[in-house]
């Protein structure tokens, strides 16, 4: 299913991909952070110590309206075309199972996005901007796993 | 290397090919055997009669766990295989016990091609022309490789990977032409054919499916259509412009006829897959065009399936053969498209001599031969504004997947094709352009069409029209098809079987579950040894790794549940790439 972007949506994302950046999303945005500007908390870290870095968190974590808005940009931006149908997997994986190829965590999903990773997923940073990213990183962190999950089973069926 | 050198290797190269153990009949050095498509060849040591003793005397793992589609090549005393990305190409030495490798060929593919590809990351094989190998890879290159010695001779930029350009097909060598095409009917490209030089790999010519004249190579007096007339067709049939990222891929096979010299080819579906957003008949998409090899103009184009509504592409096989129709001796064409009807044409202009559905189709009730226009179910047409239509036969894997190309025999006079017995609902919604995204507009959930089987294998009757024999399978049937003068014909099933049949009856020889699904094309060759041998592919995947991604255990962190239509094929197969060799 899909919809056309509401106006109010697009408006708001063309201000940040034009780099009017609130005070809110500042923080988000890695650009303007000295590096090394994330720290990846799931991570092996030789020797035990971590080096220093920020950890990004997502302004609007848990948010049902954003992750509303969220679905509709899945949807809007082509994701659902890689990802499929609520993120339940085709070209790219699935995004609701609770797995990560790339990490979970707010700071990782955000990076995929943002930045792309290597396996043909896109940039969408200069697309989205930081808001926009992070509403995405809401709608996919909504998407809930089946309890099932690992298991599938036919024998006498 | 000098170019004296050069010159020299390629020369000893060709004649290793022309002097090799191997018969010349015991050869298959370009994808479907000959120019003419038809995957037929005339060893006949394997026959109805003793098929039943066949069995597996050798396998091998490619390494690799994505589709495996297309098919070996056997020349001289040497197999070469081509894998899925990351498109590693295997020299097999056929004069030693166990096939030890002569060399492999690892090129450097980006990674990215695994997200630009709509279907997962599968090739469609290689061609052996003048000692070398040449062939695609997923990132948008075509290569030569020197065929006795694995190295490589150029390497050429021909597709756009940043636009949703992946390179999937075979290419097809005729004279000192490379032909290659662009998949990415799923991410809006300008869909095009090229043709390189063999010895260089130089582009000679670039030819659009859709566009201007200018740009489809169509000159004024060389080009006429049999069913429409006036300039720009290509460009005109598409509203508000749209041909420029209206798709047209090409990624299916080519043929060749050397008497009229010209290249046949399909072309994939028009994009996005909301038809709204592109008003029209949309040419040349969906359609076969017909090509002068040499500088790439455009001779005659029809079109299967105007202002394409269901995403039936046309790049299945144009297989050529000679039959009599009606009494009449015709140079045909005979092409099984996604959209469930099987064409019989002239190959010479294009004009439609028989049209009849292969499966169940329920979104045209026929196709009028004196138009050449399908005579469409006003019901089952589709849009943004038209909501779910439901119930559309066949669906979008087709009636046969391009992907599953078909043979033909000139001793049974008929076409072996595997099918599908799929229809879909088809929610078309409005797509928008994003370079590099895909571009479609669509959510289309299959269920088992009349039957309630899922796939067949069947022999048909080109010149009237009508199946003579149909084996139902379980599952969707996605194998290409070989047919022998031994009068065995040979396929795969998704469940992993390897089948010999009967070509005049169907009846199955014998089958043997080999390692996975089959999605690729059995072939036939004559080993150093003097016997026939057949060799297919096992490796699920194609759109089947999408569709049902529970077949996949590659990944830890992409778990999926089955596709509601196909619950238990992860039950009977899973990823795997292998070469089988069967022999007596």
């Amino acid at each position: 299913m899909r919809h056309a972007l509401p106006a109010t949506l697009l408006s708001s994302l063309a201000l940040v991909a034009c780099g009017h950046h609130d005070s809110q999303s500042s923080a988000a945005a890695p650009a303007a952070a000295p590096l090394p500007a994330v720290r990846y908390a799931a991570h092996l870290v030789a020797g035990g110590n971590a080096a220093p870095g920020a950890t990004l968190q997502n302004p609007h974590a848990g948010d049902a309206a954003v992750a509303k808005n969220g679905a509709l940009l899945f949807t809007t931006m082509n994701c659902d075309g890689c990802h499929g149908g609520e993120g339940s997997g085709w070209v790219g994986p699935n995004l609701g199972d609770g797995r990560w190829r790339y990490g979970g965590t707010d700071a990782e999903v955000f990076s995929s996005i943002y930045y792309g990773r290597p396996k043909g997923m896109p940039a969408f940073g200069s697309a989205l901007g930081a808001e926009g990213v992070w509403t995405l990183v809401t709608y996919i962190h909504s998407l809930a796993p089946p309890e099932d999950l690992p298991t599938e089973a036919w024998a006498d069926r | 290397m000098s170019r004296g050198a050069l010159v020299a290797v390629l020369t000893l190269a060709q004649a290793g090919a022309a002097h090799g153990a191997a018969a010349q009949d015991g050869q298959w050095s370009m994808p479907s055997r000959d120019y003419a498509a038809t995957r037929y060849s005339p060893l006949a040591d394997i026959n109805s009669q003793n098929a039943k003793a066949l069995h597996p005397v050798w396998t091998f793992s490619t390494g690799v766990l994505a589709g495996h589609e297309g098919q070996p090549l056997v020349v001289g005393d040497t197999m070469y295989v081509v894998t899925p990305w990351p498109n590693v190409l295997y020299a097999f030495d056929l004069s030693r016990e166990g096939y030890p490798l002569r060399w492999k060929y690892r090129p450097d593919v980006s990674a990215n091609a695994i997200g630009e590809s709509c279907c997962d990351t599968v090739n469609r094989g290689d061609f052996y022309a003048d000692g070398e190998i040449v062939y695609n890879l997923l990132d948008g290159h075509t290569v030569a490789v020197d065929a006795r010695s694995g190295r490589e001779l150029w390497k050429t930029q021909v597709a756009d990977l940043g636009s949703g350009e992946t390179v999937t097909m075979a290419p097809l060598v005729v004279k000192d032409r490379v032909i290659v095409g662009a998949s990415g009917g799923e991410f809006g490209i300008y869909g095009w054919i090229k043709g390189l030089d063999l010895k260089s790999g130089k582009t000679v010519w670039t030819a659009h499916n859709l566009g201007p004249d200018a740009d489809m190579l169509v000159h004024e007096g060389t080009f006429k259509a049999p069913y429409d007339a006036g300039p720009d067709l290509g460009a005109r049939s598409w509203a508000n412009d749209s041909w420029r990222n209206g798709g047209a891929p090409v990624w299916g096979s080519i043929a060749y006829d050397p008497e009229l010299d010209l290249i046949y080819y399909g072309s994939g579906n028009a994009g996005p897959y909301n038809p709204e957003q592109r008003l029209g008949d949309n040419k040349w998409a969906a359609s076969v065009l017909a090509r002068h090899p040499a500088d790439g103009a455009l001779v005659w184009a029809y079109q299967f399936t105007p202002h394409d509504n269901w995403d039936y592409d046309a790049t299945g096989a144009m297989i050529l053969a000679d039959l009599t129709i009606a009494g009449r001796p015709v140079k045909a064409l005979v092409h099984f498209d996604k959209n469930g009807f099987a064409y019989t044409l002239d190959r010479a202009n294009g004009r439609l001599l028989v049209a009849q559905p292969f499966v169940h189709v329920t979104w045209a009730h026929s196709v009028d031969l004196t138009t050449g226009r399908p005579v469409l179910e006003p019901s089952q047409q589709t849009g943004a504004s038209k909501g779910n239509v439901k119930g559309i036969c066949p669906s979008l894997e087709g009636g046969v997947s391009p992907s599953s190309p078909p043979a033909y025999s000139p001793r049974t006079h008929l076409f072996y094709s595997s099918t599908n017995n799929l229809c879909m609902d088809y929610t078309a919604s409005r797509a928008s352009y994003l370079k590099g995204t895909p571009y479609m507009g669509v959510n289309s959930p299959y269920s088992a069409g009349p039957g309630g089987y899922l796939g067949s294998f069947m022999a048909w009757d080109a010149a009237s029209g009508r199946k003579v024999w149909e084996n139902k399978e379980p599952y969707p049937t996605w194998s290409g098809a070989l047919a022998t003068a031994g009068d065995v014909v040979f396929y795969g099933t998704l469940d992993g079987w390897f089948k010999a049949a009967d070509a005049r009856t169907g009846r199955v020889l014998s089958k043997f579950k080999v390692g996975s699904g089959v999605i690729g094309n059995p072939m036939t060759f004559r080993a150093p040894d003097g016997r026939q041998y057949v060799a297919v592919y096992a490796g699920f995947g194609g759109d089947w790794a999408l569709l049902s991604g529970d077949t996949r255990s590659d990944d830890p962190t992409d778990v999926r549940a089955p596709a509601d239509f196909l619950k238990d094929i992860a039950r009977h197969t899973s990823q795997g790439g292998i070469i089988w060799i069967f022999g007596l």
